[in-house]
């Protein structure tokens, strides 16, 4: 057999050589593929615990719906409070998409547990008239009891928000309950639930308008106006309704959509996040300098090992190519490992937060991804320096 | 001592027999001021199925010369020849290829692969042949009996004593059949059962029609080889075949 010879791995024994340091040095290798690891894994829980926080808020609003629009009287152009006329909720009710609309109005008075109490005591709980659909409008629901119905608007009767039961002591209705507001006796027939896009509600103690206007003597103009109104239509809607609610001075009247502030609250940790993002970053990039520090070693104490392979026929590309290899496979794994441990992490958050579990798939396939591009840019210039050792100088026994 | 003097130039095989390497007027300079001329001027000529010795003192340029002659460096001016092929009209990878087809390497420290059993040691000789992984390993089996090892297939090297490091190391440098066996100083790290013993087993390779060339500093080793080249100061100044004990 004469020349020409030509020298030749196979795409397998690439792997294979590739494998030889981490085989051999594993505790080395674990603790190498740790870095990479926490930097992954810091980088997915992250990605993974702001997407779940994220996609709990938006199954609750998707629960809640984003078509409640509310009214309320701004300032006028003087300055002074402006009002909305007593026929506002009516003429709203007559925009084509809207499902129901439904105005509430404070009364200056408070409420108590009782006659003992003065009412000067102050508990911060509002007392609002209502019209009967207020609860069908904002989708509430009872806690306790009953809403109000047609009847019982008419009726020295009051159904309270979750806070304001809880400051007046009410748990149930079971037991017949009063409070006293102003000075005359009302029965508890019922407690909200929460309602998260109306904190206000949770803190007043609702009559009706008839029993209001009975006990009372006010009519109250509307101090706010609910409307619910057709999905598809939010935007139509909010874009007419000043003009409908104040004809006569429409930019004195506030239109907002109370879920618009729990989606902002979605989007509220972006700065967090990235600064979180930044931080794993960072950790990445060490964890990539410490891989190709820890293959410039390996370089250096396998002088011997790159000096045979060479004399047993590999080429500088074969040497180059196990080198780079190893470390990208040494990357890999902390990759692998860091996205399993972030995706750990995220489930446990999420868990016990209560939220879903929603970690996107890109994320994982991110992490592994950049896990990789490191492995392989670290190993490249401790690869290049194997390669380019000359190996009769390699062979040498060390001085 | 009866060495048989000859000049360094003198073709001392029959000429019917093919020479497997050939140096021809080959210097190595090491650059520097003045530079150091390490081999100077070496003419040589091996033989297929050749025993020899290449012995000389610390710092005579033997080492350097078996760079040379394993293709592991080049020759500053000269020419080096394997199975008649100029070498140094190859590539850094054609000669990669050469030493992969054609040359088995024994190194004084071993060099074998830590945590990988003599198996796996030894089939590293094949490897960059690209032959498939079962043929390799199946041919290191057999590579192993021959030099005695057959019983410690699947020790890793720090299992192993000196000498049955020494026989993997051999293994892996026959196990593919090459042209020239190099052993550069095989007992230096051996004591001297051992190293009689690795003696044994290069003779009896040897007779089974391998061609290797041992490198050595010890003048009792090379006296026990049928072919003795004496280098010093980088040149040759003894080539014998004369019997000694």
């Amino acid at each position: 057999m004469r020349g020409p010879w030509k020298s030749r791995l196979r795409p397998a024994d690439v792997l294979g050589t590739g494998t030889v340091g981490l085989r051999t040095r594993r505790a080395r290798a674990a603790f190498t593929a740790l870095g990479i690891a926490i930097g992954i894994a810091s980088m997915v829980a992250v990605m993974g615990i702001s997407s779940s926080s994220k996609a709990d808020l938006l199954a609750e609003l998707d629960l809640l719906g984003t078509n409640l629009l509310q009214i309320r009287p701004g300032q006028s152009v003087f300055g002074d409070e402006a009002t909305m006329s007593a026929d506002a909720p009516a003429m709203i009710r007559r925009i084509g998409p809207v499902e129901s609309a439904s105005s509430i109005s404070a009364i200056a008075t408070t409420v108590q547990r009782n006659d003992a109490l003065s009412s000067r005591n102050k508990n911060g709980i509002e007392i609002l008239a209502t019209e009967v659909n207020l609860t069908q409008t904002l989708a509430a629901t009872v806690a306790s009891g009953r809403a109000h119905d047609s009847a019982s608007v008419r009726l020295p009767t009051v159904v309270l928000g979750a806070i304001a039961a809880e400051r007046l002591g009410i748990e149930n209705v079971d037991g017949g309950q009063r409070v006293i507001i102003g000075d005359r006796w009302f029965d508890v027939i019922g407690i909200l639930k929460p309602l998260p896009l109306n904190p206000d509600i949770d803190r007043s103690a609702m009559i009706g308008l008839e029993a209001a206007r009975q006990s009372f003597g006010v009519t109250g103009l509307p101090s706010t106006i609910y409307i619910r109104t057709d999905p598809t239509s939010v935007d139509a809607v909010r874009d007419v309704l000043a003009r409908t609610a104040s004809p006569g001075a429409p930019n004195e009247v506030d239109v907002s959509r109370p879920s618009d502030a729990l989606a902002a609250r979605a989007e509220v940790d972006k700065n967090l996040q990235t600064l979180l993002l930044g931080l794993g970053g960072v950790a990445l990039l060490v964890g990539g300098v410490g891989i190709a520090n820890v293959m410039v070693i390996s370089v250096l104490e396998r002088r011997g090992e790159i000096g045979v392979r060479r004399a047993l026929g590999a080429t500088r590309a074969h040497i180059r190519n196990q080198f780079v290899v190893e470390s990208t496979l040494l990357s890999l794994l902390g990759g692998v490992l860091g996205v399993s441990i972030g995706f750990a992490v995220t489930t446990v958050y999420a868990r016990r937060q209560g939220w879903l579990v929603d970690l996107p798939l890109q994320g994982l396939i991110l992490g592994v991804l950049a896990a990789l591009v490191i492995g392989a840019v670290a190993g490249l210039y401790p690869a290049v320096r194997a390669a380019r050792l000359d190996p009769a100088e390699a062979v040498r026994p060390a001085a | 001592m009866t060495a048989t003097h000859t000049s360094p130039q003198t073709n001392r095989t029959a000429p019917d027999k093919s020479a497997v390497l050939e140096l021809r007027d080959v210097v190595r300079e090491y650059p520097g001021i003045p530079p150091v001329r390490a081999i100077d001027g070496v003419s040589l000529r091996i033989s297929t199925g050749e025993l020899v010795a290449i012995v000389g003192p610390s710092g005579s340029g033997k080492s350097t010369l078996l760079n040379l002659i394993g293709t592991l460096d080049r020759p500053t001016s000269g020419t080096v020849l394997v199975d008649d092929v100029d070498t140094g009209k190859l590539n850094d990878s054609a000669l990669a290829g050469l030493r992969a087809a054609r040359l088995g390497f024994v190194f004084q420290q071993f060099h074998l692969l830590a945590g990988m059993s003599a198996i796996d040691n030894v089939a590293t000789g094949l490897l960059y042949r690209g032959e498939p992984r079962r043929l390799r390993r199946a041919r290191s089996i057999e590579a192993l009996e021959r030099v005695g090892l057959g019983h410690r297939l699947d020790h890793t090297p720090n299992k192993l004593s000196g000498g049955e490091r020494q026989r993997v190391a051999i293994a892996r440098a026959l196990v593919g059949d090459p042209a020239i066996v190099l052993a550069d100083e095989p007992t230096g790290n051996l004591d001297s059962t051992t190293s009689d013993e690795i003696v044994e087993l290069l003779h009896g390779l040897h007779d089974e029609g391998s061609t290797i060339v041992v490198i050595t500093h010890d003048r009792d080793l090379a006296n026990k080889l049928p072919r003795r080249v004496t280098v010093r100061d980088g040149r040759l100044v003894d080539d014998s075949t004369e019997v000694v004990r």
